[in-house]
């Protein structure tokens, strides 16, 4: 790698031409933002000249000193840009140039290039034309404002909100319905429960735009519907592009605490993956394990006992700094001297992430409801309280190559992310014995856990133009590899009855241990045409293609717990000693041995696949002046096949069991109709309507028989393949219609003003649900509930405050609040199980809120911004309504997410020559908020279902451009 | 073009310099002596259950220079002559077979003086013995489990509604090893009928397969493990019986009267019980003895010895024997049956324990040291709140380091009238939970503690029906001579 690095940089240095300098620049139509291809460049009273390729890009190679360009194109007025200064060896950018159309009076504007390169409206006018309601952040709005990271920018796009520091949200609609894709391809995250991709992996430097749409036209995939990312990287840098940047951040609840907890991992742990330390022991795989048992000798069961890593006990050390390293390089050189010389551009990003949290004061609850109509107040059946320390670490690679003609642009790019979680907790455990189901103890647990991932992704695209034509092929291949495992999770809990401890099954539990490992390959491949033409006086364009994507997942639960072979004796609760060589089989008293929890065939492995193939055509037109017009229709045929087995057919019982051999599990063929139109009241307002139907579908995981336990929560999830009594194990896509209207006023420098109204239905939405026939442990199971339906209402503003007065300019107002109703129908078993835990006074009707759908959301920030200080700062707001999670009924209350009050001050200050190095100052969760997540009952108070504090922290950050 | 020209040189210079570090990785060959070689037939062993004094030729060469030493381990099998040295090209390992039928194998490796080494592996089968039926699926007809056979449950087997297992006196049935959803277990649905009728000379004995107990045992009066301790748990799951009889449980909205059983995964729906038929009935369990098992399908979610589920009035439960069970002995979860003679031997959590309102009797029994409560008696969980009645016993609350947690757990609201027990062996702690709960009733309950230590083993105001005495009322222990307890001397002055 180091080796191509250095001919990188040689390749550079061959081609760079020291004595002159460059202009490039971008050329938009101002009233569509699309840019423009075959524009003239010329500089002015000169025959030296270019024209713009695809992607409305040139580059003109000049001597230095002050120069005037000429930038015109048939039927537009004439740009003229004075006082571009070319320095030797450097890139003058020019990125919005804007061009007209002509009127009979002006056909010819002069502008400065200082006010070219301060402009950042671009993005604005992509929003105002775009065929769907669509926000977002551009390159050159980054680059103005300093951000270093995607998730840091994402901040600032209106209605997204960013969970966790790393997934992004639009509408307050969970995970199901959003989506994110990268250069417009369907990757996995490093979660693969997740639809969403965690954007803190990408550096701004190389990314073009995001933007986030809103609603559905048919080029689309159909499986979003609240809303849909999109991270374009770059493939031709601007400019050459080297930088380092490094941070920092303290946390004083999380940093340097000598409480926080960890244990000792692998040597490879810092680079976020294990060495084999973890690796499960190779017999342990084998369907009979030594035990005492089992028939082996001895020896070969002792050893097999040994071959397991001894270590159970959480350790106590002091946390270090949270910090961040990362560099990114990137440019394009021109192949020949030619003025219309094709291009290669590329780009590579490192970047190196460490992060340590330690939470104090952990609370996992399981509450149930009295029956009895007059009790009110919930009881626990059991209360976790503990800590938790946990070391992140991620490291990820991007590399990108292009090369484009004037006509033609085919980019490769590849990446790599690895990430591994280290996780260590201690906990105690309450268990009520006067609970239903529950049989009574205090334990306390010691947790480890190792969770790594890893992302491969490759994308090769193609873009090809006609000139005069209208025709446009862009194609796109992008396979992707990605794994998730979980080796060598440990639980040890002793019980502690009476000051006396022991490992009890009926109550904490034997030490555990647990494997899990997943598998998954994605391929993507998409071809998409365009045709420009005129219609009606106006442009129009039709978009037809075909999209193909596969995906395989393998996923293997192994699960291993220790027995006693005879009696137990501990004088002291301590996980550190429990596997030293004194209480192995066959040392009496506490002789322990491992027993398999492992049927063969394993009912918690199975494999997935899906195919599903698209195909779509759109038409945008313009049938009466001032209404564009987007009808689309997309098909898609998606069939998802399972390997895996049920609990009976593990178990032996071949004939009543349940076997899938690659059987489909879900088939469907969906039409999925859209309509946007977009009435324009005035230059700068629209009138937008659109209707679309999409789907959610259910997850590999969703449509198998795995049975996933958290050990640290010790709460289960249950595929659906799964039936019980009101439960089929038919699990469906969730149908959904969409309907939109909004106004919008645009503005200078970007500010905007819109009010919407949204209307959803949801045929079969999938929840998760609280298993009432299981009383004793607390497992989930995602089901079709009944229909629902949300009534939305949103307001966003983005707006400067020189409205005020005029030395607040630099100040920025935007926002946006969503107010959302749902009703989810209740099903039958449902209502009747509510009804018969009513409480006096209260009255149950058969709807009720839709799980995952916060009632608001409010998105805001104020921010200030100078480009001629090169400082910028801001606070962002964000916050959710009280969202129903987890659907109870009977027995089981309600469990509701609570608002986080989410505040956070950025600061990035520019300095140095050129503004090259920049400064950024940060802190997080100013409010100390918790996320919390609580039980709700009628006149009860609430009772946490788990509560975590992030605490604030202060982040210091410098990055450097060579 | 030319510079493409360049490109392409340059990337071709930076491939075979690439190339040339990779060939240089490589060390250069040190001439060495010819390494061992092992090899074996390929064909598959087959030898009889309990076979001894057999043995498998491995073929080996090595360079003649050097001398070589072998090692051989067995898997399922007991190599005699585990090591020596290799004399001549053939290598014979002596062995018997294992305790367990199936694939086995040995490994031979050979290591010659200079350090370099090979091996090969020789698979063997050991077959079934010819009295052993492996049973690996439900049972959804009628079938008869005999005394002259052992029976091997592979996994949960479940006696299905409609058909009835029955399993003559004296017989044998084993539980395969595994834990969680591996864990193995006889489980009668509801619907479904087990007529399991052993006598006291010859009871029905339901162990692990590590228990070494045969049919020859049996007939010979000899009932007792002859390999395994009475403290050894967790070895297999244990008996469950499920009816249709009311239970008072949580969820009884509509058509959810029913709820899962406690160490049956949720996704097996066999684990489901209750109902409305109070004389249902799940047949005639007798004269049976349980041992070794409860083990877990995840934290406080096991396998009891015997779990009675909505177990109807109809069915017969009488003279039954628990020994070393990871969880409790015997758990009710509502229910109307009627349970007679019951010990209770060495268990891991709790001796005797109620739930959901079971509405029955439990009449002259013998709990011995418990680890968990020795009662743990639970009320109703839903609307319908009936109680039983527990009598006729005796509890051993501590023998040596075993000692239960407390004497009697009773929650708020439990329904249950305690008569006539007799609580020995108590111990500095041991303690009623509770005497407040209304529907609890105390009623010739005899601590063996004196009067003065009385007060310290009541949690509370020490009811009238609670005294300190030697045993007025209590088990009659008579009738346990049967029982792995009773023969090993447990219940020897009770």
């Amino acid at each position: 790698m180091k080796r191509l690095i250095v001919i990188f940089l040689l390749l550079i240095s061959i081609f760079s031409q020291a004595q002159q300098g460059k202009v490039r620049g971008t050329v938009f139509d101002d009233k569509t933002g699309e840019t423009l291809v075959g524009v003239t460049v010329l500089v002015a009273g000169t025959i030296t000249g270019t024209a713009t390729d695809l992607d409305g890009q040139f580059t003109l190679d000049l001597d230095p000193g002050s120069y005037e360009l000429q930038i015109s194109y048939i039927s537009y007025q004439t740009l003229n840009v004075k006082d571009i200064q070319v320095k030797t060896g450097e890139v003058t950018l020019l990125e919005n140039l804007r061009l007209n159309e002509s009127t009979l009076e002006i056909d010819e504007v002069v502008v400065t290039a200082e006010v070219i390169r301060t402009t950042e409206a671009a993005l604005n006018t992509i929003k105002r034309q775009s065929a769907v309601i669509m926000d977002g952040i551009s390159a050159s709005k980054i680059k103005l404002i300093g951000d270093n990271t995607a998730v840091e920018a994402a901040k600032r796009v209106t209605g997204v909100t960013v969970e966790d520091g790393k997934y992004i949200y639009v509408r307050g609609l969970g995970d199901r319905y959003s989506k994110t894709t990268l250069n417009n391809m369907d990757i996995p995250g490093l979660d693969p429960d997740r639809n969403s991709l965690q954007m803190d992996i990408f550096p701004t430097n190389l990314i073009d735009n995001m933007l986030v749409s809103k609603n559905f036209t048919a080029d689309m995939p159909a499986d979003f519907t609240g809303g849909m990312m999109n991270v374009e990287t770059k493939d031709f840098p601007e400019e050459k592009i080297i930088s380092v940047s490094a941070s920092t951040s303290f946390n004083p609840d999380m940093h340097l605490n000598s409480d926080y907890l960890t244990y000792p991992g692998s040597s490879t742990d810092f680079l976020g993956f294990d060495d084999g330390t973890r690796v499960l022991p190779e017999r342990a795989r084998q369907p009979n394990i030594p035990t005492p048992i089992s028939g082996a000798p001895l020896q070969e069961t002792v050893d097999f006992i040994k071959s397991f890593n001894p270590q159970l006990a959480a350790e106590r050390v002091t946390s270090p700094l949270d910090y961040s390293v990362s560099f990114s390089l990137g440019n394009q050189i021109d192949l020949s001297k030619r003025s219309n010389s094709p291009k290669l551009g590329y780009i590579l990003s490192l970047s190196y992430k460490s992060d340590y949290k330690y939470y104090k004061d952990v609370v996992y609850g399981e509450y149930q409801r009295y029956i009895d109509p007059d009790r009110y107040e919930m009881r626990y059946a059991t209360v976790q309280n503990g800590e938790l320390g946990e070391h992140n670490v991620l490291v990820g690679l991007l590399g990108g190559v292009a090369i484009k003609t004037s006509l033609s642009k085919i980019r490769f790019m590849a990446m790599r992310l690895q990430n591994g979680e280290k996780r260590a907790g201690k906990f105690s455990i309450d268990n009520d014995g006067q609970a239903v189901g529950q049989s009574g103890y205090q334990a306390t647990s010691d947790n480890l856990e190792y969770n790594q991932r890893s992302l491969t992704n490759v994308l090769l695209n193609g873009t090809h133009i006609s000139k005069n034509s209208g025709w446009e092929i862009d194609w796109r291949l992008s396979p992707t590899l990605s794994t998730s495992e979980d080796p060598d999770m440990r639980k040890t809990a002793f019980t502690n009855t009476n000051g006396r401890f022991s490992f009890m099954a009926g109550a904490g539990g034997n030490p555990a241990r647990i494997w899990r490992s997943l598998n998954e390959m994605n391929a993507m491949g998409k071809l998409d045409i365009t045709k420009k033409y005129q219609f009606n006086n106006a442009d129009a364009k039709l978009k037809f293609g075909v999209s193909h994507t596969y995906k395989e997942r393998d996923y293997e639960i192994l699960f291993f717990d220790m027995q006693f072979f005879g009696g137990q004796s501990w004088t002291v609760a301590d996980p550190a000693i429990v596997l030293n060589p004194g209480n192995i089989y066959p040392n009496r008293p506490n002789s322990i041995y491992y027993q398999s929890g492992n049927p063969d065939p394993n009912p918690n492995a199975y494999k997935s696949n899906v195919n599903n193939t698209g195909f779509y055509i759109s038409n945008e037109f313009t049938p009466i002046a001032k209404l564009k017009t987007i009808l689309g229709l997309r098909a898609e045929n998606f069939v998802q096949r399972h390997t895996g087995r049920d609990q009976r057919f593990a178990s032996g019982d071949t004939e009543n069991g349940i076997n899938l051999d690659n059987e489909i599990v879900l088939e469907a063929f969906d039409l999925f109709p859209s309509v946007n139109l977009i009435y324009a009241l005035t230059e700068d307002q629209n009138l937008r309507a659109s209707y679309s139907k999409t789907i959610a579908r259910p997850s590999f995981k969703e449509l198998s028989f795995a049975q996933i336990l958290d050990p640290i929560s010790n709460r289960i999830f249950n595929g659906t393949l799964f039936t019980y009594p009101g439960w089929d194990g038919n699990l469906t896509e969730t149908r959904i219609n969409n309907i939109d209207l909004r106004w919008e006023l645009f503005m200078e420098r970007g500010q905007i003003i819109s009010a919407s109204a949204f209307f959803k239905s949801f045929d079969n939405p999938i929840e998760l649900v609280r298993i009432p026939e299981q009383q004793t442990s607390t497992e989930y199971q995602p089901r079709n509930v009944g229909d629902g339906r949300l009534f939305g209402a949103e307001l966003e503003f983005r707006k400067d405050l020189d409205f005020i007065a005029p030395q607040l300019a630099n100040f920025n107002l935007n926002g946006n609040i969503t107010l959302v109703e749902s009703q989810i129908d209740m099903t039958e078993i449902e209502f009747n199980s509510r009804k018969t835990y009513e409480k006096n006074g209260e009255t149950i009707e058969n709807k009720r809120q839709m799980a995952g759908q916060s009632p608001y959301v409010i998105n805001s920030g104020l921010t200030y911004s100078s480009s001629k200080t090169g400082l910028d700062a801001g606070f962002f707001y964000n916050v959710k309504g009280s969202t129903l999670s987890i659907v109870g009924a009977g027995l089981f209350p309600d469990i509701y997410i609570e608002p986080f009050h989410s505040l956070n001050f950025s600061m990035n200050k520019k300095i140095g020559e050129n503004n090259n190095t920049s400064i950024d100052f940060k802190v997080s969760n100013i409010l100390n908020s918790r996320v919390e997540s609580y039980y709700q009952s009628f006149n009860a108070e609430k009772q946490l279902y788990s509560s975590m504090g992030p605490g604030r922290s202060y982040s210091l950050g410098v990055s450097f451009r060579f | 073009m030319k510079k493409m020209k360049k490109i392409s040189l340059l990337f071709s210079l930076t491939l075979l310099m690439g190339l040339f570090f990779a060939s240089c990785d490589k060390d250069d060959p040190v001439e060495a002596f010819a390494k061992p070689n092992v090899t074996v037939s390929t064909e598959v062993n087959d030898v009889t259950y309990g076979a001894t004094e057999q043995s498998v030729d491995f073929s080996v060469s090595y360079d003649s220079k050097l001398t070589a030493t072998y090692t051989a381990t067995g898997t399922g099998v007991s190599v005699t002559n585990s090591s020596g040295s290799v004399t001549g090209n053939t290598v014979t390992i002596n062995y018997d077979a294992g305790a367990n039928a199936g694939a086995a194998s040995i490994t031979l490796s050979v290591t010659d003086t200079e350090g370099q080494t090979d091996d090969a592996t020789a698979v063997i089968s050991i077959a079934q013995p010819e009295f052993e039926v492996q049973v690996t699926s439900n049972i959804s007809e009628n079938t008869t489990w005999t005394s002259d056979k052992v029976y091997i449950l592979s996994g949960r087997i479940t006696v299905l509604s409609g058909a009835t297992l029955t399993i003559e006196e004296g017989t044998i049935i084993k539980g395969e090893a595994g834990t969680g959803a591996n864990a193995t277990a006889l489980l009668v649905a509801r619907g479904g009928k087990l007529m399991a009728e052993g006598n006291a000379d010859a009871p029905i004995i339901f162990t692990s397969v590590a228990d070494e107990i045969l049919p020859a045992d049996i007939a010979a009066g000899n009932f007792e493990s002859p390999n395994l301790d009475p403290d050894i748990n967790g070895l297999w799951g244990g008996v469950i019986i499920l009816g249709k009889a009311p239970i008072s449980a949580s969820n009884e909205s509509g058509d959810v009267s029913e709820i899962q059983i406690e160490g049956i995964p949720t996704s097996d729906q066999n684990g489901l019980y209750g109902g409305n038929e109070p004389t249902d009935n799940s047949g005639v369990i007798q004269y049976i003895s349980i041992r070794h098992g409860g083990t877990n399908i995840g934290s406080g979610n096991e396998i009891n010895g015997l779990s009675l589920g909505g177990v109807g009035s109809g069915t017969v439960v009488e003279n039954i024997e628990v020994v070393a069970n990871q969880d409790d002995g015997i758990e009710w979860f509502g229910g109307t049956v009627n349970v007679k003679n019951v010990v209770v031997w060495n268990v891991g959590d709790d001796g005797i324990d109620t739930d959901q309102s079971w509405n029955g009797t439990l009449d002259n029994f013998i709990v011995v040291a418990p680890a968990g409560h020795a009662f743990e008696l639970d009320g109703p969980e839903g609307s319908m709140a009936a109680g039983h009645v527990i009598q006729n016993g005796t509890i051993v609350a501590t023998v040596g380091e075993r000692l239960s947690e407390d004497l009697i757990n009773v929650d708020d609201n439990s329904i249950v009238d305690l008569k006539n027990l007799f609580f020995t062996g108590i111990s500095e702690g041991q303690k009623i939970n509770r005497v407040t709960a209304a529907g609890v009733t105390f009623e010739g309950i005899e601590f063996d503690v004196t009067a003065e230590e009385l007060p310290n083993h009541v949690n509370g105001d020490v009811p009238a029906g609670v005294t300190a005495g030697s045993g007025t009322n209590k088990a009659d222990a008579s009738v346990f001579g049967w029982t792995w307890a009773g023969k090993a001397g447990a219940l020897t002055g009770l």
